[in-house]
């Protein structure tokens, strides 16, 4: 490539096999290049433009959240408990205590209120019995060795109510109204409802910002064996809500 | 003669000159005079004889010049050309154009990107979608927005483009030119800073680059930089903040997670309540699906999203449905269509579609495609209605959502990793549904002409995975941007 006319004189005085010959070759070479694509290669370097942004776009998550109150006793929440793990609280009251004792024929109830303290419906809520033993009662002095969580053992129902604890529906056993005592309901619903996936299914519910009321029945059969005295059924009711 | 003239002018300083050098010779105007009418009388000044002659000549000869050049400077115009023509184009202008954009969301007022507050042709346009209190598997009409991109200038834009934004803010506290900066002082980062990013500072034609000296969390109001550079500019309130090491991870993304500080519903709990519900590496923003679906003028592309990758062959995403019936169905009668409230997702032949009154539920089966927008969908089989379903019953397309309940891909989160600026989504025209026309040179015409005007969809799902509880998505908040740009 020949320099134009004022480089070529630079090129007559400081030689063409200079080193700044050449440097000036290529930095000429460079000039023409930029001076081309400045003028053809508009699309390339976006001469012109223009932008939107949308932003703060956002999405939230509601929560799905319960308590747990036995009776008048303190409320129970899924979250943030001593004991809660993953909006699941074990450290709720109990619902029946082993001071107080039972005679065959005599029910004891203890009313459960659970409240959804979310703001997302629970489509769903269920119950089950992660386990029921039995043991001595502590101050029995001579257990009788039957186990009330077997069969001929304890009766148990879970009324359903309104917020005064009047009955609605009996939803174990199912019935309509009022819930009875039935023979081995104990030993049945332990058997059948005994993790998250065999729950036994109380319907939707409750509503963010609204509760369910219930009403746990137990007693000894009228017909008890006396193999059931001094003993005792340890378990426990696990109520669980889902979107 | 213009040419003349200018000669004749420049030879007045030489006269002036001569008669200044000349320091005695005239010792007045009157001399002067005197000289001009007698010269042969004038008695020169004291010299030595032969000096004095040729003194004398010159200076004669320099105040002709100087009376030449005078009259030639004051009123010999056109004197010297008795002929002449001439020819003037006169008013001759160049002008640019402008290339310029809008950006409306749903039916809102649109923004403008010549609008913007930084006067670098960008502008800050609303939200594209603010969705509150959802929960796995639901999806309602906050959950998806139609945004128009409109070209509103007089150029075409050769390419139309969506990205992810970077991490980015604005400007709430001005920086001063030749001032140290230590601190930049923002609107709430949307996205987290790490240590050692690079922070670009821009308004107008300027910018300036700082690297940042500590983290900042999303959603912080402060950005350390370190060693105190000067300003090299005043940059006023507002002025764009960016990240340009950003959206390399899940970590470090536009979109960024944050525990909700206020309940979904009065009263109701709220994410900072909890503590099964980690920010740590943006979940939230890792959960939710996003798609990107194009509609203009009646035909389909999926720009990102399932059905994006690859391009389904009509064009759709996988985008839910949740829409109620507009006419009932007859208990007993087999409808051939479900007359529905405008479609806020797609429907693809072979769909099944569920509609639900109560307990009472039953599910059809799409017998053609049905896009967003659309207020019916065709249904083959002629299954009789097992109820009387009324009108406003709630109908889904639970293909899609059963679709899309397993997918773990077609995030926020790999958005903003996937199209960062340096993997923009280049919208090039659709030529037919799920076809591009790649040969098209303009991507956005200019105002009023082509395909100056382009409408997408953009909509997010939470999904539900089979086999796990989603616990510790509770009570989150993601927050993101999109961008949509235009070149010449």
């Amino acid at each position: 490539m020949r320099p134009a006319g004022p480089l070529r004189s630079i090129a007559r005085a400081s030689g063409r096999q200079s080193s700044t010959w050449r440097l000036k070759k290529v930095l000429l070479s460079l000039i023409v290049l930029g001076g081309l694509s400045s003028f053809t290669l508009t699309s390339a370097f976006a001469l012109l433009n223009g932008e939107s942004r949308n932003i703060g776009s956002s999405i939230s998550s509601g929560t799905l959240t319960f308590t747990n109150r036995v009776n008048l006793g303190s409320l129970c929440y899924s979250y943030s408990g001593p004991s809660s793990s993953g909006n699941a609280n074990t450290a709720c009251d109990a619902l029946f205590s082993s001071a107080t004792q039972m005679y065959p024929g005599t029910p004891a109830t203890s009313r459960v209120t659970i409240a959804n303290d979310g703001s997302l419906d629970a489509q769903d809520l269920s119950v089950y019995m992660p386990s029921c033993t039995a043991a001595a009662t502590p101050t029995a002095p001579s257990p009788g060795g039957a186990d009330p969580c077997a069969v001929a053992g304890a009766q148990f129902y879970i009324q359903e109510t309104d917020s005064s604890f009047t009955a609605t529906s009996c939803k174990y056993p199912a019935a309509a109204g009022s819930c009875t005592f039935a023979a081995n309901t104990l030993f049945f619903f332990k058997s059948s409802a005994n993790s998250a996936p065999t729950a036994f299914d109380l319907g939707s519910g409750p509503a963010h910002g609204q509760s369910r009321y219930f009403v746990i029945g137990m007693q000894l059969p009228t017909n008890a064996s006396n193999a059931l005295q001094g003993e005792e059924a340890l378990f426990g009711l696990t109520w669980r809500v889902t979107t | 003669m213009t040419r003349l003239k200018k000669l004749l002018v420049a030879l007045t300083p030489m006269g002036a000159a001569a008669y200044v050098a000349g320091g005695g010779t005239f010792s007045s105007v009157a001399d002067l005079v005197e000289w001009a009418r007698h010269p042969t009388r004038h008695a020169p000044a004291p010299a030595a004889p032969s000096e004095s002659a040729a003194l004398w000549r010159t200076k004669k000869a320099l105040l002709l010049m100087m009376a030449i050049g005078a009259a030639a400077y004051f009123g010999l115009g056109g004197t010297f050309a008795s002929f002449s023509a001439e020819t003037s184009n006169l008013g001759s202008g160049i002008s640019s154009g402008t290339l310029t954009m809008s950006n409306q969301v749903n039916t809102g007022t649109a923004c403008l990107s010549m609008n913007g507050a930084t006067q670098d042709n960008i502008a800050g346009c609303g939200a594209a979608l603010t969705v509150s209190n959802i929960a796995p598997g639901m999806f309602g009409p906050a959950q998806s927005a139609k945004i128009t991109i409109e070209n509103t200038g007089s150029i075409d834009a050769s390419k139309l483009y969506l990205y992810a934004p970077s991490v980015n803010a604005k400007l709430s506290a001005a920086l001063t030119s030749g001032v140290a900066v230590t601190t930049l002082t923002v609107t709430p980062l949307e996205g987290p800073v790490a240590i050692s990013d690079q922070i670009v500072v821009s308004f107008g034609g300027h910018s300036q680059t700082f690297t940042a000296s500590a983290a900042a969390v999303g959603g912080a109001t402060s950005i350390s930089v370190s060693g105190s550079p000067l300003a090299n500019f005043s940059y006023p309130l507002s002025s764009n903040v960016n990240d340009t090491s950003s959206n390399t991870s899940v970590n470090n993304t536009d979109c960024y997670d944050v525990k909700t500080q206020s309940p979904g519903t009065p009263g109701a709990t709220q994410g900072s309540q909890l503590n099964f519900n980690p920010t740590t590496g943006n979940p939230f923003c890792s959960a939710v699906l996003m798609y990107v679906q194009e509609t203009t003028g009646g035909t389909y592309y999926c720009w990102s999203g399932k059905g994006s990758s690859p391009q389904a062959a009509n064009g759709l995403c996988v985008a839910p449905v949740s829409v109620t019936l507009t006419t009932g169905l007859t208990s007993g009668v087999a409808p051939t269509t479900l007359q529905v409230s405008a479609l806020n997702g797609n429907v693809t032949s072979g769909n099944q579609i569920t509609v639900t009154s109560g307990t009472n539920t039953q599910t059809f089966t799409a017998s053609a495609d049905a896009h967003i927008g659309d207020t019916s969908i065709a249904v083959s089989g002629a299954p009789a209605a097992n109820f009387s379903y009324p009108s406003s019953s709630p109908v889904v397309n639970t293909s899609a959502l059963t679709s899309l309940n397993s997918d773990t891909t077609d995030t926020i989160s790999t958005f903003d990793t996937l199209h960062p600026v340096g993997g923009r989504i280049q919208l090039v025209p659709v030529q037919s549904n799920g076809v591009l026309n790649t040969n098209a040179t303009v991507q956005l015409s200019h105002f009023n002409t082509g395909n100056f005007t382009r409408t997408f969809y953009v909509g997010l799902y939470l999904p539900v995975p089979a086999g796990s509880n989603q616990n510790a998505l509770q009570g989150l908040a993601s927050t993101f941007g999109l961008t949509w740009h235009i070149d010449q």
